[in-house]
This record gives C-alpha cells, sequence and structure tokens, in this order.
C-alpha cells in the first residue's frame, strides 16, 4: 500500500499551516509581487544583469566521471551551468511571523532541489548555486511564508526575531535594512548583509495581525495559538522526548 | 563599602520597542514628575557601524539612533529604548508614575513594576572606575567601563532627573 505523508501531528491552526506548507503538492499563494531585478538587488551577491560568475566550467564542457548517481541524479540549472554558491539567509520574528527557521528547512527540503539548509534557533539560511537561488528566494519572499514585517531578509546582524517588536509593528532590526514608510509599503533600503542600495526595493505591505494569526506556524500563548490547545502536538512531543530520553539511558528499552 | 541610600524603584516595560520620538515625549513626562532621582534607560543598542559580516565598518544610519532633548538638555540616544528604570524619592512616586504611563501607551499596553533594578551599591568595577568614595548618583547608571557620563538634566520645576 502506497503510504501517504503526514507531514507533522496536530489538529490546531498552526500545525495545518506547518503542513500546508510543507507538502510539495499543494502551491504556495502568492501574495506580492517582487521583480528578479530586485531579488538581486536584495540578495547582494551580483550587480542585476551582470553574468553569473562560475565556480567550474558548464558541466557539459567538462569529463564526468563514471558515477552511477550522476545518472540517477539530473543536475540543476545552477549545476549545469557552473554557478557559485550563493545563500540567502532570513530571520523570523516569534509574534507569528508567517514561517520560522525549522518549518523553513523542512519547507524547502521538501520543494527545493540542490540546497543546503542551516537551520538556527533565530534565522536560517539556505545555500545553492546561484541561479537556481535567485529563483527560490522569488518563492520564498512572494508567496505566504514571508511577511514584510514579521520576517527579515538578514545575511548579517540577524538579532531581533525574539524581542518586542518596534512600535510600527516591525521586527527589530540594528541595521534597520528595511523602513515601513510613510505609504505604509515596507522598503528595503540596504541589502541583506546592509549594503545601501542605489534605489529602495519594495516588499509590499505588513499583513494584518488577522492574517498573520491564521498563517502563523509558530505557537504562541501569547499573541496566537498557544500549544496547550493542541493535545495531538503535545502527545507527539511528548512521545519523542520519552523515546529519546529512553534511548539515551537504556538504548534496550527505547 | 560606602553606605548608599537606598531609594525606591520601578520599571516600565512598553509591549513595543520605543522609537526615539516617543522616548523622548516620556522622557519628557517623567522628569518633571517630583521626586523622580534618576532614569535608566534600556534597550537594543544600535551600532553606528555594522559590527560584522562582508559590510562590517559600514555606517548604519539607523532612524532612531539620534540625539534627543529632553528638558531642553541634549541626550544622544543610541539604543531602542524596551525598558525604562526609575529610581524615586518615595513609593507614592511609583502610583504617580503608574498613572502617567496609563495616559501615555494608548497604542499598546505597558507594565509598571516595582522591584530592585538598578545597582545601589558599588562593585568592584565601580571601585576600579571611582575609587573609593564614589558619587552615589553614578552608582548603577551605566557601565563602569563606559567613557561617557550620565547626562544631567537641569530642573524644571525644583526636581532633579538624571538620565
Amino acid at each position: 500500500m502506497a503510504r501517504k505523508p503526514q507531514f507533522g501531528p496536530g489538529t490546531s491552526i498552526v500545525a495545518e499551516n506547518r503542513r500546508r506548507q510543507m507538502d510539495p503538492s499543494r502551491r504556495l499563494p502568492i501574495v506580492r509581487n517582487v521583480t528578479e531585478e530586485d531579488i538581486v538587488l536584495l540578495l547582494g551577491h551580483r550587480a542585476p544583469g551582470s553574468a553569473y560568475p562560475s565556480a567550474h566550467p558548464p558541466l557539459a564542457e567538462q569529463q564526468e566521471p563514471d558515477c552511477p548517481m550522476r545518472k540517477l541524479v539530473s543536475p540543476t540549472e545552477g549545476a549545469k551551468a557552473g554557478d557559485r554558491v550563493r545563500y540567502i539567509q532570513f530571520a523570523d520574528s516569534m509574534f507569528n511571523a508567517p514561517c520560522q527557521p525549522y518549518q523553513r528547512t523542512y519547507v524547502e527540503m521538501y520543494r527545493f532541489r540542490g540546497i543546503d539548509p542551516g537551520t538556527l534557533s533565530g534565522r536560517q539560511i539556505v545555500e545553492c548555486r546561484e541561479r537556481d537561488l535567485e529563483k527560490y528566494s522569488k518563492e520564498l519572499i512572494e508567496t505566504d511564508l514571508f511577511d514584510p514585517a514579521r520576517s527579515g531578509l538578514r545575511g548579517a546582524t540577524v538579532h531581533g526575531h525574539s524581542l518586542r517588536l518596534s512600535e510600527d509593528g516591525m521586527m527589530f532590526d540594528a541595521l534597520q535594512r528595511c523602513i515601513l514608510d510613510r505609504d505604509g509599503i515596507v522598503k528595503y533600503v540596504k541589502d541583506q548583509v546592509g549594503v545601501p542600495l542605489d534605489r529602495p526595493v519594495s516588499v509590499g505591505k505588513p499583513m494584518d495581525e488577522d492574517w498573520l494569526k491564521r498563517k502563523s506556524t509558530i505557537f504562541h500563548s501569547l499573541v496566537g495559538t498557544p500549544l496547550r490547545n493542541d493535545p495531538e502536538y503535545i502527545e507527539y512531543l511528548q512521545r519523542i522526548h520519552s523515546l529519546r530520553t529512553k534511548y539515551g539511558f537504556m538504548p534496550m528499552e527505547g | 563599602m560606602t553606605d548608599v541610600l537606598e531609594f525606591p524603584q520601578c520599571r516600565i516595560v512598553p509591549m513595543r520597542l520605543l522609537g526615539a520620538d516617543t522616548t523622548r515625549r516620556l522622557l519628557d513626562r517623567l522628569a518633571t514628575i517630583h521626586g523622580v532621582r534618576r532614569i535608566l534607560l534600556n534597550g537594543q543598542n544600535l551600532p553606528s557601524t555594522v559590527p560584522y559580516g562582508p559590510s562590517r565598518g559600514l555606517a548604519t544610519v539607523h532612524p532612531q539612533r539620534k540625539k534627543i532633548r529632553v528638558l531642553g538638555t541634549e541626550v544622544d540616544l543610541r539604543v531602542q529604548v524596551g525598558s525604562l528604570v526609575l529610581e524615586v524619592e518615595d513609593r507614592s512616586v511609583i502610583d504617580e508614575v503608574r498613572s502617567l504611563c496609563g495616559d501615555f501607551f494608548t497604542d499598546f499596553s505597558c507594565s509598571v513594576q516595582e522591584g530592585r533594578f538598578m545597582k545601589t551599591r558599588p562593585s568592584l568595577s565601580d571601585y576600579a572606575r571611582y575609587g573609593p568614595l564614589p558619587d552615589p548618583a553614578m552608582i548603577g547608571l551605566s557601565d563602569p567601563k563606559q567613557k561617557e557620563d550620565p547626562v544631567f538634566l537641569t530642573e524644571p520645576t525644583g526636581c532633579r532627573g538624571d538620565l
């Protein structure tokens, strides 16, 4: 019998959002438009319109060793062209940001190919070939995985995910890479590492509290859905905790 | 060890990090409360240059990092204020502070806590910085390693507030 992946436990809206984001068969809704040129500016790895610098010759031009894995796995566009490996990094506020570092890694591993994610408590970095990165970044920013106020594109100096929000509802950023402009639109004035941009890059209006609460993938007892409201999730967590504790103590009982 | 008179303390914790303009307006009102002795601003550091990463050393032009004027005195604000610790003459002043905060914070909530939040006795670092007889007004206000002194506000209505 074919198995159907469950993606995760839980009956709450947070659990459902986590499953929805992870499931590659479900399309993530696009909620804003950011041009490819703007993505390149935000990433800051190359000038818009310039050629992709390469790390090695295109695969078609070099002799590949006779390897069964290479026959099984087709290379991504970036790998085929021999692009450099570059990164994008996000920090997500604990105040109902639509995605969270661990969740991001799960989502990316299910949806993207040829990536190397790095997950930390407050930030998540993903590395891949440059032209693949631009394609994935566009998806990560344009869809409902991103909120201009609660998610931040931060290559360095990421501090802010666990802090109270600023007065205007933006996540704290010591480098102030993006600003909430007078027209209510969030504009990036610096790239992800804090280098000032030639022109501001608009990433849309911050979503309202209701939307964030409905789309959030983090449990939060004060401003969102408390974990205690999802007994199935608690049962799952307790089971994992119990098993790994027993296994560490007496593997034969685990 | 120097004997220091201990005064009641309270801490104002708003639900949001305050911008420079809000901080200025709040300080303007707090500093005029009779009986507020000292105010300590706590918050997230706003560096003047990018501290690390590929753009290390570049100037960070942060709109919240600026000079504000409180009761006519210039204060160099280098943090995004998250909480304010107040040392007051007696407990009745804390009620006044609580009432002021209730009126002031209308867009988001704020809590005023009573307790000990500011150092009241000199530590070893204070000894190294100020010597055996430190000015009690300096203790607990700032990091002893900081080169700058606290800001002293002039008295508008017979009260004295130090920032």
